[in-house]
């Protein structure tokens, strides 16, 4: 397995490893996947809602959201993208994009046609399947979103968005002990949990001053993991990782 | 639209001075914050903290000054829901 520094590091498999051991032939087709790999700037628009897209985009780094808008332009960011993410996956079965993926930090971005997914997919049904699973996950973290935003308070809607980042960075390898890069803004955080960016900054002022979480730079380092997990009510089961890591 | 501002203390945690905005019938239609230096996103400008009516929303703008508070609010109760 490379590491997530390594140029030929691809988290889709190490994602599917977490799920079932993966014959040789199924690495090697996951693999040999043809990918056309791009670098998007921050804040940019991978893809839009109302595109009909012929391919799907993995994350190979960085961090992306996907996110709808009201008519009056106010945005709600639905989930966070993380690396071995394929956030448009669902395109491959529904021709009209309802959503739009923006980046948030620099992305490496592997796109792959839906007709190399759709020959994978004839010819591995478990990958298929993985496949099906990880949309299956998708919905359970919407739906966690939706509880957590709609009812949660303040600094425990905040703590619960962030337990689940870490989980899912460490499950793709992406924290040391309890530390992981963490770019996302405190504009972008309002976005996503339904709060004015006053508000966001209150909560990380407030968590920092509890001594919960230090953030320096881009780095987010959380000395209580437990107490994390307890004020955001934080059960990591509806993201199904099957990985004792990501337990931790 | 007559507005009128009464200074008021909120317990943000954050020692900040706050300002009831009251209609001309004395109505509460906006609770108002001065920000703290030390907030990291707009230290010493005017959040709206609470809104009543129209003037409920879920992502107010902060304000510079106070007439730019009241200009805001005023178009907002004219605009109704």
């Amino acid at each position: 397995m490379h590491s997530p520094f390594h140029p030929d590091y691809n988290p889709m498999i190490r994602r599917m490893q977490s799920v079932f051991t993966l014959t040789d032939d199924e690495r090697q087709a996951l693999q040999s996947l043809p990918m056309q790999v791009q670098v998007i700037k921050a804040d940019q628009d991978i893809v839009r809602e109302g595109d009909r897209p012929s391919r799907s985009c993995l994350l190979l780094s960085g961090f992306a959201c996907t996110y709808k808008v009201t008519a009056q332009g106010k945005r709600q960011i639905v989930s966070f993208n993380i690396p071995g993410d394929i956030p448009d996956l669902q395109s491959l079965h529904l021709k009209v994009l309802d959503n739009s993926i923006g980046t948030i930090s620099t992305c490496r971005v592997g796109f792959i046609t839906h007709e190399a997914l759709w020959d994978l997919c004839t010819r591995y049904p478990r990958i298929t399947a993985a496949f099906w699973r990880e949309t299956l996950i998708d919905a359970s973290i919407f739906r966690e979103w939706v509880l957590n935003v709609g009812r949660r308070e303040g600094v425990s809607r905040m703590a619960h968005v962030l337990c689940e980042l870490m989980v899912r960075l460490r499950a793709v390898g992406l924290v040391e002990n309890h530390a992981c890069d963490l770019p996302i803004t405190q504009g972008e955080f309002a976005d996503a949990l339904g709060f004015t960016t006053v508000h966001v900054n209150r909560v990380l002022q407030q968590m920092r001053t509890e001594g919960l979480i230090e953030l320096s730079g881009e780095r987010l380092n959380v000395p209580d993991w437990e107490k994390l997990k307890q004020l955001g009510e934080f059960d990591p089961t509806y993201l199904h990782l099957e990985t004792d890591q990501a337990a931790a | 639209m007559t507005l009128t501002f009464q200074p008021i203390r909120v317990a943000t945690g954050f020692d900040e001075e706050g300002m009831m905005v009251l209609d001309a019938e004395q109505r509460l239609v906006a609770v108002l914050v001065r920000l703290s230096d030390r907030n990291e996103v707009a230290p010493g400008q005017w959040n709206l903290e609470a809104g009543f009516g129209p003037v409920n929303g879920v992502t107010p703008p902060t304000f510079a000054d106070l007439d730019a508070a009241r200009d805001w609010i005023g178009q907002r109760l004219a605009r109704g829901w």
